[in-house]
């Protein structure tokens, strides 16, 4: 059985056509169970991001399996298969799982450890497994891949430190507050970047959204769109005092919270802390008001040295990335190895139960002549001396280091002991709890 | 047993150092494992020692530190546990070894003066010290708070920043801190001066208990302590005294609290044996 991968990614194929393979869009669940009808696709995970669309198979024919992926993906998507071929990428085995760990640890996303990727790798997997799509090395290969994004997330800072602005302010927000639930929200300016903002922190969940703007309708139209409640401009100052994360954005050309007005906010018995997100060039917030005790001021040029700093230190974390899925791919390796020498070792064990155990009957006459306790013993002893042969064998067949000499190796002993259906046999009833019928 | 616990906090202060710096969580599961190993045999310390003297051992001052080490493991294992944030075990765990090198240096010999053997004393004792214990963890968590308020204050967010819990959480575990070592401090003085009255009617002669007033340093710094914590708990309502300010007065408030601990039990003559 061997590990099979084909596929497009942002790597190695341009957007229209990634757009045209996209499954993710369409029915997943019908489209991996087609898949799987095919003879030499036993087992079929589709992943599908905006990013890629992976095709992973278990087959026992990866040459046939290509053939057979390909056909269905123009079958399925429409497209001439001479659009594709080009552009595809394939791997087997080794690094096929190297693949999926790296892509699971986010090391292969268009933004380096985007925490995305790991949910739907997940949910690939699920839709695969919700329609008896996987069998036991599928299974064994996504869920060591969770492992591997799990362990690159809380072992590296992959990824940590937000790589875009809004995700910088939430992050800030949450390291000041802790949970964003119950924390109000002042927007200042209705504009098309305060807009975005005030979508964020809505999305994460903020309590209330309050919103003010020279032009009382746009700021209208803005709470409407996040669920919040517009105020006259007016009422600015006030609601300042009342906020605990303010983010400003207007096209004014002067400062329109001074120190003056915010240390009004915040004086008092005031406890909490006030988080002030500038968004507008030239600045909204005088740089004075940043010195005010409770106050956390950060602009537009802070929010981005923030995001440029983040990038940089993901790009130093990939070494240590790159590390973790290496030591999960020869783990998942030595795993497939003493998988693939169990048939045969079982295979070999029974037959040699089997001789034992006729030889024993054939003697039974013979031996009819000692008492039962005797017996016992010759039972024991033969039963002992085909254990000890066995025992350095099975041991030799586990160990053996890649899998291209376990492959040799097993068949080899199949021969020797004319095993090879039975071995072959036992395979299959290992897998089939798992496998679709 | 002594040296055994000592070198079992050491390790894991070790092991919580590189959980912090590299955030591996085995290293942390395996700093956590070793504080509970180290709690262990120090509560097996503490039994034997109990046993012994037939009661649990701080009438000497190398014993009391032992037990105040011991407690404060015992708190900062629920504080991790109960917050299930393992990031401050690097800043806790310097101030436990450092202490407990002075039991397993001079351990003392328990000599209880036979004045002190009264329930009141006891409750006294162990109310001050779990209350020191909660002080220690206020301390430590406001030492935090302003490490990261000056990071995000100063828009260079790096260390600490990634690796602290958030600022709010920060303050409330402090809060709670300090109220909980307010109320045994409280309780720990107002057993102290039922007792003294209650010793002065029995041994009317005793000079110690003669000089246990305002006047003997020990009492005296208690109760600028309490004042200390006592202010930090209004101030947070009425003045709006939380977050950088309250951080700042729980790690003086600990400072405070060492130097009654440490130095006046040791160097200056009091009416306390520690």
């Amino acid at each position: 059985m061997h590990l099979f991968l084909l596929g497009v990614s942002h790597r190695t194929a341009p957007v229209e056509l990634r757009e045209r393979l996209d499954f993710s869009s369409r029915d997943l669940g019908t489209a991996v169970q087609a898949l799987a009808a095919h003879p030499a696709a036993t087992e079929a995970v589709l992943l599908s991001t905006c990013n890629r669309s992976e095709v992973y198979v278990a087959s026992d024919d990866p040459l046939q399996a290509r053939e057979e992926i390909v056909g269905f993906l123009a079958d399925y998507h429409g497209v001439p298969a001479d659009a594709f071929v080009p552009h595809l990428f394939e791997r087997s085995d080794g690094d096929a799982t190297r693949h999926l760990f790296r892509v699971a640890a986010g090391l292969d996303s268009l933004i380096v450890g985007e925490p995305q990727i790991l949910g739907q790798v997940k949910d690939a997997f699920q839709v695969a497994a919700d329609r008896q799509c996987v069998g036991p090395l599928l299974t064994r290969l996504f869920q060591s891949s969770f492992g591997v994004g799990k362990r690159v997330r809380t072992e590296t800072a992959l990824g940590e430190g937000a790589v875009s602005v809004g995700f910088a302010a939430v992050e800030l927000a949450r390291k000041i507050f802790g949970r964003l639930d119950g924390r109000s929200v002042l927007v200042v300016g209705a504009g098309e970047i305060t807009t975005l903002a005030a979508q964020h922190l809505h999305t994460h969940g903020v309590g209330e959204i309050v919103v003010t703007s020279r032009t009382g309708s746009s700021a209208e139209a803005l709470a409407a769109k996040v669920s919040g409640r517009a105020i006259g401009w007016d009422q600015l100052a006030s609601a300042v005092a009342g906020a605990d994360i303010v983010v400003s954005g207007t096209g004014a050309p002067r400062p329109i919270l001074t120190h003056a007005d915010v240390q009004a906010a915040v004086s008092g018995h005031r406890s909490r802390p006030l988080f002030i997100i500038d968004l507008a060039v030239p600045r909204d917030v005088e740089a004075s008001v940043g010195s005010l005790e409770q106050v956390f001021l950060y602009n537009v040029d802070d929010l981005q040295a923030l995001v440029h700093e983040n990038v940089s230190r993901r790009g130093a974390e990939i070494d240590r990335a790159e590390f973790i899925v290496g030591e999960e791919v020869t783990r998942f390796g030595s795993w497939r190895r003493s998988r693939g020498a169990v048939p045969t070792v079982v295979a070999l064990r029974r037959r040699f139960e089997a001789i034992r155990r006729s030889e024993f009957e054939r003697l039974g006459v013979k031996l009819s002549g000692l008492s039962p306790a005797d017996r016992e013993r010759v039972d024991e002893v033969t039963r002992l001396i085909v254990e000890k042969l066995l025992v350095e064998p099975t041991e030799q067949l586990k160990a053996l280091p890649d899998e291209e000499t376990q492959a040799a190796y097993t068949e080899a002993v199949n021969r020797l002991f004319g095993l090879r259906d039975e071995a072959s046999e036992i395979d299959r009833s290992i897998d089939r709890p798992l496998r679709r019928s | 047993v002594n040296l055994l616990t000592l070198a079992l906090y050491a390790a894991a202060g070790v092991a919580y150092a590189i959980h912090f710096a590299r955030r591996s969580p085995t290293v942390g599961r395996a700093a956590t494992t070793l504080l509970l190993l180290g709690a262990l045999t120090h509560t097996f310390a503490i039994g034997m020692q109990t046993m012994e003297v037939r009661h649990v051992p701080f009438a000497n001052p190398s014993r009391a530190v032992s037990t105040f080490v011991w407690l404060l493991a015992l708190s900062y294992l629920y504080l991790e546990i109960a917050a299930d944030e393992r990031a401050m075990g690097v800043f806790i765990l310097p101030v436990m070894v450092g202490l407990q090198v002075i039991p397993a240096a001079y351990p003392g010999v328990e000599n209880a003066d036979p004045v002190l053997d009264s329930p009141w004393f006891w409750v006294h004792v162990s109310s001050l010290l779990f209350a020191y214990a909660s002080f220690a963890l206020a301390g430590v968590l406001g030492v935090t708070y302003m490490l990261q308020f000056k990071e995000i204050k100063k828009k260079h967010l790096g260390f600490f920043y990634t690796r602290l819990p958030s600022l709010s959480i920060l303050d409330s575990m402090n809060l709670r801190a300090v109220v909980i070592g307010w109320a045994f401090l409280t309780v720990g003085v107002v057993v102290g001066l039922i007792w003294t009255a209650q010793a002065r009617q029995v041994a009317p002669g005793d000079p110690n208990l003669q000089a246990m007033w305002v006047g003997d340093p020990k009492v005296f710094i208690a109760l600028v302590t309490w004042a200390i914590y006592s202010f930090a708990l209004v101030s947070r309502p009425t003045l709006g005294w939380s977050g950088r300010r309250a951080a700042w007065l729980s790690a003086l408030g600990f400072v405070v609290v060492m130097l009654n601990f440490l130095p006046v039990s040791y160097f200056v003559e009091t009416s306390h044996t520690f």
